[in-house]
């Protein structure tokens, strides 16, 4: 293939390098105003009194929007489509406060200086109420009227097959996961600008879907769609973090107010603190194997921490249960889930939403499964993974060509899994101090929504007379080089030079509607689409090609930017040429539009392989090593594809052993990069990718998804090193030297109690 | 105040506050959006500017420092109009993602160029350590630097 599997920059790489990108942050309109947000000071209570005349009358405010002057409907910051059956407990701003964090009011003023000092001088008088900062605190029933639909949600309870009834060994688990922040690089960022004479509301946002922004502002300011036009702007990561909305709505309302543009800014604080994080999870499950390593069963109960409003938590929780169906086969799961309210920072999506999570809980249990079994952890995930040709057991989705098994038996060789156990059984043995452990975990993923929720994709393709093509698709690149990819894979379709490609992303007022670029649909779904809008255009030039020539569609060729005929060849038609002929003579533009509907989404898979020194006087952990194995069917960019994951596994390995958003216990959660740590470059390790790229898949060329699946086994496969390292059993994330450290000494003190 | 500097090569006066940061006077003053803002604390390195041949962060430098120094920002980098070698090398080595941490890395990268024109792997990792990318695994940035550093560019 002439682009396919090769390496390309991201198609803004030259702007970004040279400064001259422009992110939401960067844009300047004429008479553009800046917001500044009024965050509760308290847990829960409600605001009795607001007196802003102070705020008013500083020098450059303009006005003030809060709880007592906007729109009060309820919505949901999850909701990205028309008429979805979500639980609605948020307003724009919030009388009834519910977090350190919710958001009050905003200052619009002429600079975001005046604006910030502003809302420093806004009076705000409250009337306290008990609040609750953990799962279990709610459950005792402290804070039941935090929304009128209650605390506790009931999410899932389902049970799939039977137990089988023979004997085995049970293992009981217990896993805690912490609150951990997406830390883009780019803060939130959000302009909104209305036009009172058209009443349009445009808004520019780095967002995941311009159409679910659509919706959710017009239901909320029940405007009609066709006046709210939603612009994707270059996104500084998201992460999971930028597909629901928190700054959209508060821009919006500021914007409709003044009938001024609008830029509101988060800094890195409000970003933490006031968007939403990962949820803190606690399962507590019991996995029971036969004696031969086959795992018969899981129960599994979750109680998710959804923070002070439901976004998506209902839905989160129900996930979480179907992605214990995508990795291994075994006859029996009970899952169990609450999605129960916080007055904490509000929970939503994150990079796998819940393949990682629920994959930290499982794998842990493999692993205390083999130790129970006194199996080899690669051995016992090879005895239970799922083959080519195995289906998902919910909705019986086949999983298509799986590699998971191939990856796990690659990586063990290629990670030297076998030897290294020996040498370091004996380091251990020889080193009081450093103990080195290893860790293996096997993640899994989905290629798009089918058949969960809708999916269908549309690509316009129109030809310059110029002869290049210009493509027209609803695409958000996260800066992860989606506009790239869709471009090479045009290219390779079309046969012609990726120059002569051109696309955008996301408008809601040009682009065709689209579900978001979210569940690692884009390439699998967009990038097919891509393909089989490319076949339909060829198919477009050979017939426009026979009506201006008179040859049949049959005996023409299409082929580096020509179309021709077979026996023909004086017949030769550049692109430019046809596109000229079709205006001039056959009175039409040569365009194609195709709508693509999936029905396929196969399994992919990652395994990943870690070696671990922990130092036991310190806690501090060191990643020696690390490999992943990628069950990827066909690497579209190819490097793109390798940095992603090395970053997927500096991510993940920062929440195995650092990242936690911490609430003291008056409910202030931090909210600064002191506090919250991320491995940097110092620390962190060349991590090795391998790709196995077979294809026989529904996704152009053969491809599947990575840019969740890769983030999805690496905390498990960190914890299981750690874990390894010291014959320990936690699963406590993170696992900071703080929680090694007491881990060991209260180990130390039960041996010596046990002694005595 | 008034203020005197050179900023890129070319010398700036103009009235300003003297407590206000040198991240602000950039972005917001002069409509130089090339050096982000992404902690206002000195910890993510995206608004990493060069001083008098040291890289440091624009959002813990206050105007009132600035008086007859030198700024470099990213802005100053292009040659003749066309991307410099190391802005052109961290294109060619994918080390750019979402794009958001490139601008500040790469002015970190071209300051220990600048000093120590053949860096080791350690010291390139050291002098990057307080610029945070949360895209990649830092593999292609290493490299993009180890490149420029073999080509005698930044």
């Amino acid at each position: 293939m002439r682009y396919v599997g090769k390496s390309y920059p991201i198609h803004d790489a030259c702007q970004k390098a040279s400064g001259r990108a422009v992110y939401a942050g960067d844009m300047e309109l004429k008479g553009m105003l800046h917001a500044a947000v009024l965050f509760s000071s308290i847990p829960h209570g409600f605001v009795k009194k607001l007196d802003c005349s102070r705020a008013l009358e500083y020098p450059g405010v303009v006005d003030v929007v809060h709880c007592f002057n906007t729109a009060e409907r309820e919505y949901n910051r999850y909701q990205s489509q028309f008429n979805q059956a979500l639980i609605y407990t948020e307003r724009v701003f919030n009388s009834h406060v519910r977090f350190v964090g919710d958001r009050i009011g905003a200052v619009i003023a002429e600079t975001e200086e005046a604006a910030r000092e502003a809302v420093k001088l806004i009076r705000v008088e409250y009337e306290e109420l008990p609040y609750s900062l953990n799962v279990f605190e709610t459950l005792k029933g402290t804070i039941d009227n935090v929304h009128p639909s209650g605390a506790v949600f009931e999410c899932t309870d389902m049970v799939t097959g039977t137990m089988p009834e023979e004997d085995g060994v049970t293992v009981d688990t217990v896993t805690d996961l912490s609150r951990i922040n997406h830390i883009c690089m780019e803060t939130h960022v959000c302009v909104a600008d209305y036009d009172q004479y058209s009443g349009e509301l445009t808004i520019y946002s780095p967002n995941q879907t311009v159409y679910g922004i659509r919706t959710l502002i017009g239901d909320i300011f029940g405007m009609d769609y066709s006046k709210v036009r939603v612009i994707k702007t270059t996104m500084g990561g998201s992460f999971g973090g930028k597909q629901e909305w928190v700054l959209e709505p508060v821009a919006a309302a500021a914007a409709i107010r003044v009938k001024r543009p609008v830029k509101l800014v988060y800094n890195r604080s409000e970003s933490i603190i006031s968007t939403y994080g990962r949820s803190p999870m606690h399962f507590q499950s019991s996995f029971t194997f036969g004696r031969d390593g086959s795992l018969k069963g899981v129960d599994c109960d979750l109680l998710l921490d959804a923070g002070a409003y439901l976004g998506n938590s209902v839905n989160y929780a129900r996930t979480v249960g179907h992605k214990l169906f995508r990795g291994y086969k075994y006859p029996y799961c009970h899952f169990h889930s609450r999605a129960v309210i916080t007055n904490t920072i509000v929970s939503g999506a994150f990079r796998g939403w819940t393949s990682p999570e629920a994959t930290i809980m499982f794998e842990h249990n493999m692993n205390m499964g083999a130790r129970a079994l006194n199996m080899d952890p690669v051995d016992i995930r090879l005895k239970n993974v799922m083959h080519p040709g195995d289906a998902d057991p919910l909705g019986n989705i086949p999983i298509g060509n799986f590699r998971a098994d191939e990856a796990l038996r690659q990586g063990r060789e290629h990670f030297f899994w076998d030897q290294r156990k020996k040498e370091i059984r004996e380091f251990n043995e020889k080193n009081r101090r450093y103990k080195r452990g290893l860790g293996v975990a096997l993640g899994a993923h989905v290629n798009g929504f089918y058949p969960s929720k809708t999916d269908y994709a549309r690509v316009d393709m129109r030809l310059t007379e110029t002869g290049s093509v210009q493509m027209n698709i609803t695409l958000h690149d996260h800066g992860c080089g989606t506009v790239t990819a869709m471009q090479m894979i045009a290219a390779e379709a079309l046969g012609i030079p990726m120059e002569m490609v051109s696309l955008g992303e996301g408008d809601t007022k040009y682009t065709p509607l689209d579900v978001g670029c979210f569940s690692s649909r884009t390439t699998y779904v967009q990038g097919q689409t891509v393909c089989l809008c490319a076949e339909k255009f060829k198919d477009r030039l050979k017939e426009d090609v026979s009506a201006l020539t008179g040859l049949p569609v049959s005996e023409l060729v299409v082929e580096n930017n020509l179309v021709y005929g077979k026996h023909h060849p004086e017949v030769c038609y550049s692109w430019s040429r046809i596109a000229d002929e079709c205006q001039q003579k056959l009175k039409h533009e040569v365009f194609v539009s195709y709508e693509y509907v999936p029905d396929t989404n196969p399994g992919v898979a990652g395994a990943h392989f870690a070696m671990v020194e922990v130092d036991t006087f310190t806690g501090m952990t060191k990643i020696l090593d690390y490999l992943a194995v990628h069950d990827i069917g066909q690497a579209i960019n190819r490097e793109m594809c390798v940095a992603q994951t090395q970053g997927a596994v500096i991510m993940g390995a920062g929440a195995a052993l650092l990242e936690h958003v911490v609430t003291k216990e008056n409910g202030c959660p931090m909210g600064s990069l002191k506090d919250y740590h991320l491995i940097n470059c110092f620390e962190a390790l060349d991590v090795r990718v391998e790709l196995i790229e077979d294809g026989g898949t529904e996704g152009p060329y053969g491809a599947k998804s990575i840019g969740e699946v890769c983030h999805t086994p690496v905390t498990a496969a960190v914890v299981g090193a750690v874990n390894d390292a010291l014959k320990s059993d936690m699963n406590q994330i993170p696992l900071t030297p703080d929680v090694i450290c007491a881990y060991l000494d209260e180990r130390e003190k039960k041996e010596r109690e046990k002694e005595a | 105040m008034r203020l005197s500097f050179v900023l890129n090569g070319k010398r700036k006066v103009m009235e300003t506050d003297p407590d206000r940061r040198l991240l602000d006077l950039l972005r917001k003053d002069l409509h130089m959006t090339g050096t982000k803002e992404g902690c206002a604390e000195g910890e993510c390195g995206a608004c990493t500017v060069i001083i008098n041949g040291e890289a440091v962060h624009s959002c813990l430098v206050l105007v009132c420092q600035l008086e007859g120094k030198e700024v470099l920002t990213i802005e100053g980098l292009e040659e003749n109009g066309e991307l410099s070698a190391i802005q052109r090398i961290f294109v060619e080595e994918t080390a750019i993602q979402c794009g958001y941490c490139t601008t500040g890395m790469i002015m970190s990268a071209k300051a220990l160029l600048m000093h120590n024109p053949n860096p080791t792997e350690k010291e390139i990792r050291s002098a990057l350590s307080g610029n945070i990318c949360r895209c990649s695994g830092y593999t292609q940035i290493i490299r993009a630097v180890k490149r420029a550093a073999a080509e005698g560019g930044c």
